[in-house]
């Protein structure tokens, strides 16, 4: 058994009163709110996506560098979607989860299966609606590959 | 929201992507927040928390040279910090669970995963003023309790001196 000892909330600073707490966890839930913060993000859209368009360059010039590779991808991938570049950040993740996973068998990452990836990540980035469209397609595909690759060093 | 409580509070930004940091100031700003600092990473973040009084970080998972984790544990455990209750929110677009435990143990106190939207951000900021978390000292941990519920099915070992009247308290 450990020696444990528990500080409840009131025996430490708290940053608002209780009262407060209740208006402010009210506010924050509000219609009125929650349709502000979704301006916001819709508003900052353009800007996120050339910081996505950024990273997208930085990828194409890490290709063959799994680490790099997986440091860009990882970029894309947490704020694509944001941006409203849905497959981009989709394809972005499964190119993580490939090295991830690929790292974690102890195995080196298929440099075919990564220039693929980063190819599909250039061209949904680059698409527009329609294409974008059928990356959800290629993000599929690419997944499954990914899958295949990765059974095929399975002991 | 003028005349909230919201606008007394002190939120620090730790980011290392800049058009992330952007959007998170926003947010903040579209609630009525006013005072925001930001930091592209922990060891910059430190030295904001050691100038200016902070009420809630917002931290980024990756980062360099000091990431999230190793941040969250210099507040929780350093004997420099001015605040080792700090609220942390950990931002992060890591699913592995390996990262996430380890963020978990560091003490931090809510989780956001990217893609972020607004009613993600509010809930968790909502969650840490509404139902602040007990914190828990032992030899191997300090931060909020990790055990957010009590289970009553639960199996495994019984770690703390107190754990029975736990069972009964929660």
């Amino acid at each position: 058994m450990t020696d444990v000892r528990i500080i409840a909330p009131d025996a430490y600073p708290q940053p608002v009163s209780r009262s407060e707490a209740a208006r402010i966890s009210r506010a924050l839930k509000s219609p009125d709110a929650l349709a502000q913060g979704a301006r916001v993000i819709r508003q900052a859209g353009p800007i996120l996506r050339m910081g996505v368009e950024d990273y997208v360059r930085e990828l194409e010039q890490a290709a063959g560098d799994p680490a790099s590779v997986f440091d860009k991808a990882h970029e894309i991938r947490g704020f694509a979607e944001t941006a409203g570049l849905r497959a981009t950040g989709r394809i972005a993740d499964g190119l993580c989860r490939y090295i991830e996973e690929a790292s974690k068998r102890g195995v080196a990452a298929d440099p075919a299966v990564m220039a693929l990836h980063v190819s599909a990540i250039v061209r949904a980035t680059n698409a527009k609606d329609e294409a974008g469209r059928m990356s959800d397609v290629v993000a599929g595909e690419l997944a499954a590959l990914a899958a295949h690759k990765l059974a095929e060093t399975a002991p | 929201m003028p005349g909230s409580a919201l606008e007394r509070l002190s939120v620090l930004i730790v980011e290392d992507n800049q058009h992330m940091r952007s959007l998170l100031r926003s947010l903040l700003n579209s609630i009525g927040i006013r005072e925001i600092h930001e930091a592209g990473h922990g060891s910059a973040a430190l030295a904001v928390l050691h100038d200016k009084k902070c009420d809630l970080v917002l931290s980024d998972l990756a980062m360099k040279p000091i990431d999230g984790i190793d941040f969250t544990r210099e507040i929780r455990q350093s004997p420099k910090s001015a605040n080792p209750f700090l609220p942390v929110i950990m931002i992060t677009g890591h699913t592995e669970k390996h990262r996430v435990e380890a963020a978990r143990d560091a003490g931090v106190t809510e989780f956001l995963a990217k893609p972020i939207t607004a009613q993600s951000l509010y809930a968790r900021i909502a969650q840490i003023v509404e139902n602040p978390r007990a914190f828990v000292r032992c030899t191997s941990y300090f931060g909020p309790d990790r055990r957010r519920k009590a289970q009553e099915d639960y199996a495994g070992p019984w770690r703390r001196h107190d754990d029975v009247k736990d069972v009964h308290v929660r």
